[in-house]
């Protein structure tokens, strides 16, 4: 593969979470009844005219600067001609002199990999971004049988194009760049991010040629709809275009799709000339001006991005690679992880120590109830059980005042009841006793009943069977906890156990 | 004070000019169009300006590209015959919000593409003074139904001239305002860039308070603006008469003339007309005919004897005028009117074998002949590689026409001109050939092209038609023009067509 040199730009498309469309006020949703967020506006009726929404300028220039791209001082729109029957006005209006942002960049993991290898110390590769520009989305046509039908819901909703130049070389790193990208416009709350339902959607362009030729004969792929299938699809272009040319074949210039059935790309059009979009400036809408309010509207809206965080996080809270990548899987949970620590930390508990004991809860215990109650990483702010109340568990577990076993019934607890974990605790009478002469008592208690395996235990002491004295002395503690009601602090209750019996080897 | 379409005998008047000139698509008095657009509240533009309750009760036409609730909105095509609009424009709401009601749908050439509104696929519309002429165009129902006093005023559209032709054949005031001071929405584009929502009335006083009823910012408009507070006021002079003014006079022979030097001396192909034939067939249309030249000179005069003082300008791009208007206009109308697929609304084949045969058979069996040279036109000029050779190079003459008039305006108050060439013309051997109407376009077009108002007021009848003249003026210098034409029209009352009935007060 070294002989040839493969070249990938990627154009995605993505749904801004705005409430409205981006130029009526019409609910911008999805999974409603056909046709019911609709309005003369979106359905290209005879006189209306589009009405920007502010806020659709603000998200998309904050995932712009995002991507270190830099803001135009000065946007429009334009017209984009063509005749589709989903698409209202027969003409998109989109951005093309005056793209919202240009000239950015992000870093991803050299030569792709999974999100886990963006931790610190990984090398990176810097892809270019060419634009980020906004438009409206199409409605959906629906062939069935022998009529057409189309739903318009989503006609006028808000897209953010992001283009980047073809800096990617394999399906991996394109496929990482996805996955990032997705948790990018996550973080900063401007998109959902989902793939399935084509809020996030991927076009590539592909071409092979011999290495330091340049670019090749492009292909675009389209159907790339998860970020798996983006590398499948690649890799397997890339594949197939090296094989064409090897064998003195020509790279035809067409659109493909990919087949997820067959593991494929297959022709879907063969572009014999370039569309003609007749582009001009949109009459209906006045050029946007960003101004101070607008661009401070913007900077509040820009976060600490995946990539810096996992790094961060990593080493300021000296988490494992694996913690890592799920504790900032997510923005709200990254948000939950830190508050949960600076609220242990306060409550007296040292940093690192908090941190390790949060992260095991975060990634075990409370993975596995989001899990069961169908709750995604993002949800982690719908629990009960918040940061600070986790916090006050770990913090409960680390002062000896209750334990382990008892901060897994806290915990299930603090699910369904909105009460602090401490109040929790006291009400239950939960709280393990630590009073010498309370555990004293449990332990003769213990001895009464189970005289000989006290002798026993004190008889092997001295005659030097360790196990059998370790045994016996177990058993012994776990009488004495169950004398005290299961409140006893285990560790008290074992020295105070093996006191006993060591002074009554001593006097054998 | 409230009054009523149905006055005595005004239902036989109605009838009986309508069989002669046939201005309304669709006529009724008793609809009131709800004020409801799209569900937003706004403040009329007229509170500053007293004239609140002039309107009340007052019927007005409507041009068929402006949309009112639950009216027909066919814009004179048949691929929109049938439909209803589900809203209300800006405009009309609040007139009707002032007490003013929508009484019917007038003619109009197809989308507006025409200047005698015989471009309509429905019907000829008559000039109420002669009804062997048309009444000009493309607001042509509009024009003639004020003019017959069928109703008060009507709106109309201009986009290069189709409120102020009209309004120049027929002998009625028509006010083209400045692009962005009446809110578009509701208006279905022909060029977005071009064209605003105008009056045609029976009065300049009346033109005045319908244009400061509908006129400012409208949050669906995007491109609509508030007058600035510097701008001329349009509180009506009451009697007083209009302060005296300084009035560039634009001469048309010079304007002729100009037209005339832009030949370019190159044949083109034998007997197919070259640039130099277009030329000069674009040149011998700007030239007045007798009538309204004589027209324009007593206007002049008019004007003198109320004290402005007039001074000679000259406007040197004007001569591209035409050519760059029908470019951005076209360019424009092929994207605007993609809509009209036959998809979600309008009429349509009952069957297709796919999405596109369904397209081309709606638009190729509903549009007429002039639509389809215009959208045709329009996707030339905008194809990738040529529009540096067409669309920009008219958005250039734009500018030039654009600096022109600001440097002109900065020496006086407004600028006298012809509307038109000629008086109303007739159809067949007495018509104008197409090319020959939109070369006469030249004086209406350049104020759209510069975005500026413009008052088209009747000073006279020669020959037994109307003639008249336009002012233009400042952005947002409405209430100038119409100081000066008001005063004109206290020295000269308006006349009106034979048969004519005041009924409106």
């Amino acid at each position: 593969m070294m002989k040839y040199q493969s070249f990938i730009g990627l154009e995605v498309h993505i749904h801004l979470l705005t409430k409205s469309k981006a130029f009526c006020s019409c609910r911008a949703a999805f999974g409603d009844e056909p046709n019911s967020n609709v309005c003369p506006v979106c359905m290209g009726y005879p006189g209306v005219l589009p009405a920007l929404n502010g806020e659709a300028m603000r998200m998309g220039a904050v995932v712009a600067r995002a991507l270190n791209c830099t803001l135009s001082p000065k946007t429009w729109f334009e017209r984009k001609q063509y005749f589709y029957p989903d698409m209202p006005k027969n003409y998109q209006i989109s951005q093309f002199a005056s793209p919202l942002g240009v000239d950015g960049w992000v870093d991803i993991p050299a030569g792709g990999g999974g999100p886990a290898s963006s931790a610190a110390g990984t090398a990176t590769k810097r892809i270019r971004i060419k634009e980020c520009h906004l438009e409206e989305d199409a409605g959906k046509m629906i062939h069935a049988g022998n009529v057409s039908l189309v739903d318009y819901n989503r006609a006028g909703t808000s897209l953010l194009e992001i283009v980047t130049e073809p800096d990617f070389e394999t399906g991996a790193e394109a496929e990482c760049y996805v996955q990032q990208l997705r948790r990018t416009v996550r973080y900063l709350g401007v998109c959902d991010g989902n793939m399935e339902e084509g809020s996030l959607r991927c076009d590539a362009n592909v071409s092979v040629n011999l290495r330091g030729q340049g670019l090749g004969s492009k292909v675009e792929i389209k159907n790339l709809n998860s970020s798996r299938f983006v590398r499948l699809g690649l890799d397997y272009e890339i594949e197939r275009q090296v094989a064409l040319v090897e064998k003195g074949g020509m790279v035809r210039q067409e659109t493909r799709l990919w087949n997820e059935n067959r593991d494929q790309t297959e022709t879907m059009r063969v572009k014999e000339s370039s569309n003609d979009y007749r582009f001009f400036p949109e009459p209906d809408l006045p050029p946007f001006s960003a101004d101070a309010g607008f661009i401070s509207s913007v900077e509040a809206g820009l976060v600490e991005l995946p990539f810096d965080r996992e790094r961060r996080v990593g080493s300021e809270f000296g988490l494992s690679r694996e913690q890592v990548t799920i504790v900032c899987e997510e923005r709200a949970f990254a948000d939950y992880f830190e508050a949960a620590v600076a609220e242990a930390e306060r409550l007296g508990m040292d940093k690192k120590v908090a941190a390790e004991r949060v992260a095991i809860w975060m990634t075990g215990e409370l993975k596995r109830v989001m899990n069961r109650d169908g709750l995604g990483a993002a949800d982690v702010g719908a629990l009960k059980v918040t940061g600070a109340r986790l916090a006050a568990i770990v913090a409960l577990v680390a002062s000896g005042r209750i334990s382990g076993k008892i901060a897994r019934q806290l915990f299930d607890a603090a699910l369904v009841e909105e009460a602090e974990p401490a109040d929790i605790v006291a009400a239950r009478g939960w709280e393990l006793v630590v009073d010498p002469a309370r555990i004293a008592a449990a332990v003769e208690e213990a001895i009464a009943a189970e005289p000989s395996a006290f002798s026993g235990a004190a008889a092997a002491t001295a005659g030097g069977d360790v196990g059998k004295a370790r045994t016996l002395s177990a058993f012994l503690v776990g009488k004495a906890i169950g004398a005290s009601g299961g409140k006893a602090e285990p560790g008290l209750v074992k020295a105070a156990v093996e006191a006993r019996v060591t002074a009554a080897a001593t006097a054998l | 004070m409230s009054r009523t379409v149905l006055q005595d005998g005004f239902s036989a008047y109605l009838d009986a000019w309508e069989a002669r000139i046939g201005s309304f698509l669709e006529k009724d008095a008793e609809t009131i169009a709800g004020s409801a657009v799209l569900g937003a509240d706004r403040e009329p533009g007229y509170a500053s300006d007293s004239t609140k309750g002039v309107l009340r009760g007052l019927p007005f036409g409507v041009k068929d590209n402006i949309a009112v609730k639950d009216m027909r909105l066919s814009c004179g095509s048949r691929l929109l015959d049938g439909f209803r609009s589900p809203y209300s424009a800006t405009a009309v709401a609040r007139l009707a919000a002032v007490g003013a009601m929508p009484a019917g749908k007038t003619n109009m050439d197809e989308f507006g593409m025409g200047s005698s509104t015989d471009n309509s696929a429905f019907m000829r519309t008559n000039n109420p003074w002669d009804v062997e002429r048309v009444a000009g165009g493309s607001s042509g129902g509009s024009a003639a139904a004020v003019a017959a006093g069928l109703v008060p005023f009507a709106l109309g559209s201009d986009t290069g001239g189709s409120v102020r032709q009209p309004a120049n054949f027929c002998g009625v005031v028509g006010l083209k305002p400045t692009y962005g001071a009446v809110s578009r929405f509701g208006l279905v584009a022909y060029a977005s860039s071009l064209e605003t929502i105008g009056v045609l009335a029976d009065s300049v006083a009346r033109a005045r308070t319908v244009f400061a009823a509908m006129r400012g910012a409208d949050p669906l408009d995007q491109t609509s603006f508030d007058a600035p507070a510097d701008a001329p006021s349009l509180l009506p002079l009451g009697g007083k008469p209009a302060e005296p003014r300084a009035i560039g006079v634009l001469s048309p022979s010079a304007v002729a003339k100009a037209l005339a030097s832009t030949l370019s001396g190159q044949a083109g192909p034998a007997g197919n007309g070259g640039p130099d034939e277009a030329a000069r067939e674009a040149s011998a249309a700007a030239m007045l005919e007798p009538e309204v030249a004589l027209g324009f000179e007593a206007a002049k005069e008019g004007l003198r004897a109320l004290g402005h003082r007039l001074v000679d300008v000259e406007l040197p791009s004007l001569k591209y005028g035409v050519p760059a208007y029908y470019t951005i206009a076209t360019a424009e109308a092929s994207a605007n009117l993609a809509r009209f697929d036959g998809i979600r609304y309008g009429n349509r084949p009952a069957y297709a074998e796919n999405p596109d045969g369904l397209i081309d058979g709606a638009r190729g069996s509903g549009f007429g002949d002039e639509v389809k040279l215009r959208i045709l036109l329009g996707t030339f000029v905008l194809r990738s590689g040529f529009q540096d050779r067409y669309y920009l190079r008219a958005q250039r003459i734009r500018t030039g026409i654009r600096l022109d008039f600001n440097r002109v305006l900065a020496g006086v108050d407004a600028v006298l001109m012809p509307v038109f060439p000629t008086r109303a013309f007739g159809r067949g051997e007495r018509g104008l050939s197409p090319f020959a109407q939109k070369a006469a376009d030249l004086f209406t077009c350049c104020a759209n092209l510069a975005g500026l108002p413009a008052l088209a007021f009747p000073t006279g009848v020669e020959g037994g038609l109307p003639v008249g003249v336009q002012l233009v003026g400042k952005a947002f210098g409405e209430g100038l023009l119409l100081d000066v034409a008001e005063g004109y029209e206290a020295a000269h009352p308006i006349a009106r067509p034979a048969g004519y009935r005041a009924f409106w007060g």
